[in-house]
């Protein structure tokens, strides 16, 4: 399929606007540092080591994280829109980010309660990122077991609040018994932030979206037949439960994968598909594929540089900023193109 | 001439009729102000019969006085006093809520008195674990949430309460049930010695004035000398504290307990200027920045061993301070079930801090100084 000469420029604009939200996220932050300093420090010919070490080490791994976590999680949140054919659906909305949450909670949290070989398998590096993503992994074949018995969409969204409730109350049960460090750690975890990952960690989540954005590529075209419902699918001879499966284990690396490395982070998912589907008007999945990604990496990094006050200290989580800032604009939007 | 003669003698007659009220009321009470000098949190009025005192800021932006009465048994209180909850001292049966009021009782060797305690297992008082072991003091659960049941069946005669804002729906649950409750605001206190001074509110609540009198003078005495010692020291080393969550960094404001322990001990406090006695959150950057070159880095939080912290973080290794070995932890000397000594003992305890920051930042001000709270990150 080709894209029109509209989208094409859309693109070519998002992607423009990518690149500079990209150097700005580089160049603002708590300390104040001048913009041939930034640059200075990204080619190497810096001075101030202190400041090259924040740049180069603090504030260009927070901005490729929040390239990543913006792209990922957005083309899970379209992916799981179509296959629900429901426009409610997202990682968090269906109880996902609960899962993962559950998941580290046991990590963080359990390696009190369980016998000591256990505990130490928990305490383990990658520890998290697995629980994390065999959380998100289970609730996301939860529901879609529900929804294979439940014909309404509405009831299967029902279904995924259910989980997570059911999550975040195990979750609650295993803070009552937990130390207070591990319930520090807990909490922190799960207000989000981009700021915490070295290179190897960015390499993996890198890998694991790349994995997940590659495995949704090969579903495209039967998203799109998938619009039309499953039996209509089968009839154009897409193969619905191996789409299905594709669909769903991509979905559940990406979600699991963001939520373990950057904690829970809210309405991202839900609200950029939303947005693509907004400015490109179309339901075309190769159009709104490309869309996503880019609008993910715009909002993202947008929303990460409004957590920092440029030269103040005043620091806001991120999961606080992707909502504040995000939903009022998809309300806005939407009350002016008066329908989804 | 005859009305500035009458005004004279009226002036005399009110003052004398004042005069005689004032010292009425002191003969009826027999009471005087006891010495609190550092605390700002409490005052005692100590009488023969009982004593009053007034909790002033339990917590932060408290809005109302907490007054207690403290009556010997059978002492007959006046009913002015009826408004105030009375306990009846000495108490033999004591709740308390917070490890940093176990010192106090260990001090003035009533831990025997300890019936019942939320999460034992931070308490680190060997005295007080054996009573533990012995199954003498009962588990009463969440801190926020104590088993109502078994405080109720425990009968204590007192709970020793904190509160954390205006709220405390936990304790006036009790309060209501019957049972006594009285505010400490240990916690609150930013002066080091001021905290040390809470245990003269234990003092009256023992009937034990004269022992906790004692025993804080000695802490005060060897508080104040250390102070004079590390006035000696010729260079006066910055120091970083704190660690990230995530990627905040969290450490003390320029005006809270553990920043005044850092100046005292002959040491600049990076942010000493920072208004508020709380902790402040900041960004890693602005710390990175500013502490990069700091030559010590006292009370990294949880971390105990220098692995630990570049696992957490590896930006962590970037500090001076951790390239030259230079961190030293609180995390590291712990009671029998886990819970962290400094916690507990080191409010009650300002001469052991200031000694150890001394021997930290200045060991030759004391070579033979062992370590009490702190010990360098492994």
């Amino acid at each position: 399929m080709s894209f029109s000469p509209k989208h094409i420029t859309y693109f070519a604009l998002l992607f423009i606007l990518v690149g500079l939200l990209f150097c700005a996220d580089l160049s603002m932050g708590a300390v104040a540092i001048p913009g041939e300093a930034v640059w200075q420090a990204l080619t190497g010919s810096s001075q101030n080591s202190s400041w090259d070490y924040i740049v180069l080490a603090y504030r260009l791994p927070k901005a490729i994280t929040a390239l990543f976590v913006g792209m990922g999680l957005s083309v899970s949140g379209l992916l799981m829109q179509t296959l629900f054919r429901n426009p409610l659906a997202g990682p968090y909305v269906l109880g996902l980010s609960s899962g993962s949450s559950l998941g580290v909670a046991v990590v963080i949290m359990g390696a009190a309660v369980v016998p000591t070989q256990l505990s130490s398998i928990l305490q383990a590096p990658y520890s998290i990122i697995l629980a994390s993503c065999v959380g998100s992994l289970v609730v996301l074949l939860a529901v879609l077991v529900a929804a294979q018995r439940l014909k309404d969409t509405m009831a299967i969204l029902v279904v995924g609040l259910m989980f997570g409730s059911f999550s975040s109350a195990l979750v609650a049960v295993l803070s009552y018994f937990s130390s207070a460090e591990a319930l520090q750690k807990f909490t922190f975890w799960s207000l989000g932030s981009l700021g915490n990952l070295g290179w190897d960690s960015i390499g993996i989540l890198g890998g694991c979206v790349a994995l997940g954005l590659l495995l949704s590529l090969y579903t495209l075209k039967a998203l799109n037949a998938l619009l039309l419902g499953e039996n209509y699918a089968k009839t154009l001879g897409i193969k619905f439960t191996q789409t299905k499966y594709i669909l769903i284990v991509a979905t559940a690396i990406l979600a699991g994968s963001i939520t373990a490395y950057v904690g829970p982070i809210a309405f991202i998912g839900l609200a950029v598909p939303h947005l693509a589907k907004l400015v490109f008007q179309t339901s075309q999945h190769q159009v709104l594929f490309i869309a996503t990604i880019l609008l993910g990496a715009v909002v993202l990094l947008l929303c990460d540089i409004l957590t920092q006050l440029p030269g103040t200290s005043i620091f806001l989580p991120i999961n606080a900023i992707t909502s504040i800032i995000g939903a009022p604009i998809v309300i806005w939007l939407l009350v002016k193109k008066q329908r989804l | 001439m005859k009305h500035a003669f009458a005004f004279v003698l009226y002036t005399c007659c009110c003052l004398v009729l004042l005069q005689c009220q004032q010292s009425q009321t002191a003969l009826k009470t027999g009471s005087k102000e006891a010495i609190v000098r550092y605390a700002s949190g409490f005052s005692i009025q100590t009488g023969n019969q009982y004593s009053l005192v007034t909790v002033r800021n339990p917590w932060p932006k408290a809005t109302q006085t907490y007054t207690y009465v403290f009556a010997k048994k059978n002492a007959v209180v006046p009913d002015s006093l009826n408004r105030f909850p009375l306990i009846r001292v000495p108490v033999k049966r004591v709740v308390a809520t917070s490890t940093t009021h176990l010192p106090s009782l260990d001090l003035l060797g009533e831990s025997n008195s300890l019936v019942g305690f939320p999460n034992l297992n931070y308490i680190s008082s060997p005295n007080i674990r054996t009573r533990i072991e012995q199954g003498k003091v009962a588990e009463l659960g969440n801190n926020q949430q104590m088993n109502t049941e078994l405080l109720l069946n425990l009968r204590p005669d007192v709970i020793i309460g904190y509160g954390i804002d205006n709220k405390n729906t936990g304790l006036d649950l009790l309060q209501k049930s019957g049972l006594a409750v009285v505010f400490n605001g240990d916690w609150n206190e930013q002066s080091p010695l001021g905290k040390a001074e809470w245990i003269k509110f234990f003092g009256v609540l023992y009937s034990k004035e004269v022992e906790a009198e004692k025993q804080f003078n000695q802490i005060e005495k060897a508080y104040l000398a250390t102070v004079e010692l590390a006035k000696k020291a010729t260079k006066k080393p910055t120091v970083l504290s704190g660690a990230m969550y995530q990627d905040q960094w969290y450490l003390p404001q320029g005006e809270s307990w553990a920043a005044q322990f850092i100046a005292a001990a002959g040491g600049t406090y990076l942010w000493k200027d920072s208004p508020g006695s709380g902790s402040l959150a900041l960004p890693f950057e602005a710390v990175f920045e500013k502490a990069a070159q700091a030559d010590f880095w006292i009370g990294p939080a949880q971390f105990t061993s220098y692995q630990e912290l570049t696992q957490s973080s590896s930006h962590y290794s970037q500090f001076k301070a951790y390239q030259q070995r230079k961190i030293a932890t609180f995390s590291t000397k712990k009671g029998k079930t886990g819970g962290i000594l400094y916690y507990e003992l080191a409010p009650n305890r300002p001469d052991l801090v200031l000694q150890d920051l001394v021997k930290i930042l200045h060991p030759e001000l004391l070579p033979h100084y062992q370590l009490y709270f702190f010990a360098p990150l492994r």
